[in-house]
């Protein structure tokens, strides 16, 4: 073998290490500081006490509990227009490939739609046509789009997994299809809908255009009433606005701990959704 | 996997309290980050003790807050600049009561190269020039040889106008010119500590001297004048502005509650405890 | 022998509805479908007013003055380009170089654990990217690059930067992918002509891949394009920056604005109630929406490229 292959040969694997090792040390930079700086200010009474002097002092319940409103309501939002997609896309349309196949890119249309302009497209919509306020339903209503997707293609990779002979024993048993829709699609692929939806809450988690403009305020919100007029906290409008003040000392602390435990909460729910994840990966080699 | 469901069933729960609370009118208040200071700490009060729902929200600036007045999105404004024709055009139907809570004035800041290079004070000319880059050096106004960086303020900021009238004498003759952008006021300090021969403007009470340095203004009979209290309350300093919460019509309701406390003793001491001069400190 | 179906098939003799399953799911989509149509039909009919004020120079002049009613959107246009092509330009080789190692040298268990740790970055929401960026990469840049003498921490590298970490998950994941869906048995053909593994996978795998790694790459370009949060915080916001050279890596290391940044400052709270200021925004917001959707389209139509291209099955057993 010449030189130069023998030097390609050690070179290609440790170049390509170097660049994994560079992602990596990113990775560990992040959580490093993360928890670094934020983990001295995140205690009990941090977590369950109100803002005081504008972020300077005190928690972030609100925070937390505002950005859990939001995403059980992206959820409530988003899980009927997904069953329907992913149900249309692999049972009704199984046949027809080029059908199919918009819908993919209808899906991949809406995964790849900038969030501002989700935003954008709020304060059109709610603040100048609906003439609401400032909504923790509208801020839910656009989170709910935004993740639609996910949800919807976690779904369908479930349900293109069915075994095609449980659909065919069915039909051999005599159901009609609305019967092995529910029986055999949605009871075989139901976890990934749950998949999808713990990937869409971390997404919709830690989303800040879109509540820009419609749904959150700084400070004072704390439950919503009604539909109008019912601003909320959320984490990441609170670090986005504190990050702009980073210079006041006493904000800074309590500023890595909303950081912290904002990347905790989208953490969480994406290790949630690994086992399922997972698993499917385990069935498919099995069928 | 039973932990997933679990979880999603909480998460699915939790989004059925929103419709299970009792009314209560919020007020909406939303403009200066000068201001905010001063009206987050007075709704603090008043939250816990009059139980009242005070909402604030400092997204665009006084401006921000004059329109989210006038289009109904807030109850109260806060501004750090008086209202100009160009907001009473734009909005022609509401009736805008501003009622002053304190008055403030405006510090050029350079960051600590620059002040310890030598320059303490520059007047308008200087001023514009830098503001229209024709003056880009240091050294041509008495400091040392390092390139001007000026950070400007974002469009609708309350303590730009206050800068452009006392440089131009209305906002709509300042000139069109590019600099980059800093929002609040503790962005300035922050942006303009850390970067070499920096200068921008931002409230008074921020200028610590620490960290950024507060310029002297040069009047035209060469005396110099800083911001200090009895120049700001006699309006010697150009660059003064006065404080408003501003309502449509006159206050009435919770933002009468709102505004009464900020009028107060109690809501004077929290305009003193920013660094602001309370109106019994005014001539 | 007869297949032993799940009990839940079985104990379906119960009567269902007819057909409500899917009517319900052509309203879904229906409802799905006629709301995206209707929104954009909205942004495009609520820009109306700027393109009668304006017309085409709002992509083709330079100058953006709101209040002398200028509305010229290309510097912003070109900070968004700057912006993404130095993300692309930094992300690309280091995401393909990870993926290489992922898909082509290590054991199954490892590449897990690789691929894993990398996909948490694509975890960490972008308001804490613009944090970090705003504590940490600003005063690297600042400090780090003063050959180019920056004026500040702020600028379009800056952005560029974050921009890089934020998409290099997406990248690697899915250029992994491309790789690892090269049939095996095109590797040991390799092999058995005699190349090495660093040969197979630059000369055989890589090239097979290209069309996949292209889409990841122009997936990564779509999600910098619209990117909003952490570009705002430390790209410096400075209007108007269309510099005389726009290779000039000065221009680079300098403030500018990019579409988003625009869209997601102060300025959309103040042209709210203006409709002239409104439509320039909502331009503005129609102008992203069109690059982005380039990307997209662009990355769609490789995938499917990638898909139709004939691959021997692994009928080798």
């Amino acid at each position: 073998m010449t030189v130069s292959r023998r030097i390609l040969r050690l070179l290609l694997p440790a170049a390509a290490g170097l660049c994994a090792l560079a992602a990596l040390s990113a990775v560990a930079f992040i959580l490093g500081v993360l928890l670094l700086r934020g983990l001295g200010s995140v205690d009990w009474v941090f977590l369950t006490t109100d803002t005081k002097a504008a972020g300077a002092a005190g928690g972030i319940i609100f925070q937390i509990l505002g950005t859990l409103i939001l995403i059980a309501t992206a959820l409530a939002v988003a899980v009927p227009p997904a069953l329907a997609i992913g149900l249309t896309r692999v049972v009704f349309l199984q046949n027809r490939p080029r059908a199919a196949r918009a819908v993919d890119a209808l899906l991949h249309a809406i995964n790849g739609v900038p969030s501002i302009v989700f935003g954008i497209l709020g304060l059109l919509i709610f603040l100048k046509f609906f003439d609401w306020g400032k909504s923790w339903l509208a801020g839910g209503i656009l989170l709910g789009v935004m993740v639609l997707p996910t949800l919807a293609v976690s779904l369908v990779e479930r349900l293109a997994a069915v075994p095609r002979k449980y659909i065919e024993a069915a039909a051999g048993l005599g159901l009609t299809r609305e019967q092995i829709i529910s029986a055999v699609w949605l009871q075989q692929s139901w976890t990934g809908l749950i998949t999808g939806s713990l990937l869409g809450l971390a997404r919709a988690a830690g989303e800040t255009a879109p509540i820009l403009f419609v749904t959150a305020v700084f400070s004072g919100a704390t439950m919503p009433d009604g539909i109008r007029d019912s601003p909320l906290l959320a984490l990441p409008y609170h670090i986005f606005v504190l990050a702009q003040d980073t210079f006041n000392e006493d904000a800074r602390a309590n500023l890595w701990g909303a950081a912290l435990v904002l990347v905790m909460l989208v953490t969480c729910f994406n290790l949630a959704s690994l086992p399922l994840r997972l698993n499917l990966h385990e069935e498919s080699r099995h069928v | 996997m039973k932990a997933a469901t679990l979880l999603l069933g909480v998460v699915v729960a939790a989004s059925f309290f929103p419709v299970a609370k009792a009314q209560k009118p919020t007020l909406r208040v939303s403009g200066s980050t000068t201001v905010h200071p001063v009206v987050s700490e007075a709704a603090e009060v008043l939250r816990k003790d009059k139980d009242l729902a005070i909402t604030i929200d400092t997204a665009g600036g006084s401006t921000g807050g004059i329109n989210g007045l006038g289009d109904r999105r807030a109850d109260v404004g806060m501004s750090s600049r008086p209202l100009n024709n160009a907001d009473r055009k734009k909005f022609p139907l509401v009736d805008f009561h501003a009622t002053s809570i304190g008055r403030d004035a405006v510090s050029i800041v350079v960051s600590k190269d620059v002040w310890e290079g030598g320059v303490k004070s520059l007047n308008a000319d200087q001023f514009r020039g830098i503001y229209e880059c024709k003056v880009t050096n240091w050294q041509e106004l008495g400091g040392e040889d390092c390139r001007i960086v000026f950070f400007n303020k974002e469009p609708g900021r309350g303590t730009w106008e206050v800068l452009v009238k006392w440089l131009y004498g209305n906002p709509e003759s300042a000139p069109r010119s590019n600099h980059p952008e800093v929002g609040a006021n503790e962005e300035v300090r922050s942006k303009v500590s850390g970067t070499r021969g920096a200068i921008s403007f931002v409230s008074t009470p921020w200028a610590d001297g620490q960290r950024v340095f507060a310029l002297g203004i040069q009047k035209d009979d060469g005396s110099v004048i800083g911001a200090t209290g009895p120049d700001i309350a006699s309006g010697d300093y150009p660059m003064t502005r006065p404080l408003f919460v501003i309502t449509n019509g006159e206050p009435a309701g919770a933002a009468k509650v709102l505004i009464d406390y900020l009028l107060s003793d109690a809501g004077q001491e929290l305009v003193a405890k920013h660094g602001y001069l309370r109106l019994a400190d005014l001539k | 022998m007869t297949e032993v179906l799940p009990p839940s098939v079985a104990s379906c003799a119960k009567v269902f509805r007819p057909r409500w399953i899917l009517w319900s799911c052509a309203l879904g989509v229906a409802v799905t479908v006629t709301s995206l149509l209707g929104a954009l039909a909205m942004l495009l009919w609520q820009s109306l007013p700027l393109l009668g004020h304006q017309g085409s120079s709002f992509v083709t002049a330079p100058e953006w003055y709101y209040p002398e009613k200028a509305f010229g959107a290309l510097a912003m246009i070109y900070g968004t380009t700057v912006v993404s092509l130095i993300a692309l330009v930094l992300a690309v080789p280091v995401a393909v170089g990870a993926s290489i190692l992922s898909a082509e040298y290590l054991p199954p268990g490892l590449r897990l654990v690789v691929k894993s740790g990398i996909e948490m970055l694509a975890g960490v929401p972008s308001v804490v990217y613009g944090l970090l960026g705003v504590l940490f990469l600003r005063e690297w840049v600042y400090h780090g690059l003063t050959a180019f003498d920056p004026i500040s921490g702020d600028s379009l590298f800056t952005a560029g930067l974050l921009l890089a970490v934020m998409i290099l998950p997406t990248i690697t994941t899915l250029s992994d992918d491309a790789l690892r869906s090269v049939p095996a048995s095109q590797r040991s053909a390799a092999r058995g002509l005699g190349l090495t593994r660093a040969e197979a996978v630059l000369h055989v795998a890589l090239p097979q891949a290209a069309p996949g790694i292209l889409a990841a790459s122009l997936l990564g370009l779509g999600r910098a394009l619209g990117e909003t949060v952490a570009v705002f915080l430390v790209v410096g916001r400075q209007d108007n920056q269309l510099p005389g050279n726009p290779f000039s890596p000065t221009a680079w290391i300098s403030p500018g604005q990019t579409l988003t940044s625009k869209l997601g400052g102060p300025e959309t709270h103040i042209a709210y109630g203006d409709p002239l200021h409104w439509s320039a925004i909502i331009g503005l917001a129609l102008l992203l929406l069109l690059l982005v959707g380039f990307c997209l389209a662009a990355a769609w139509g490789l995938e499917r490229v990638m898909k139709r291209t004939p691959m021997d099955t692994e009928s080798d057993s």
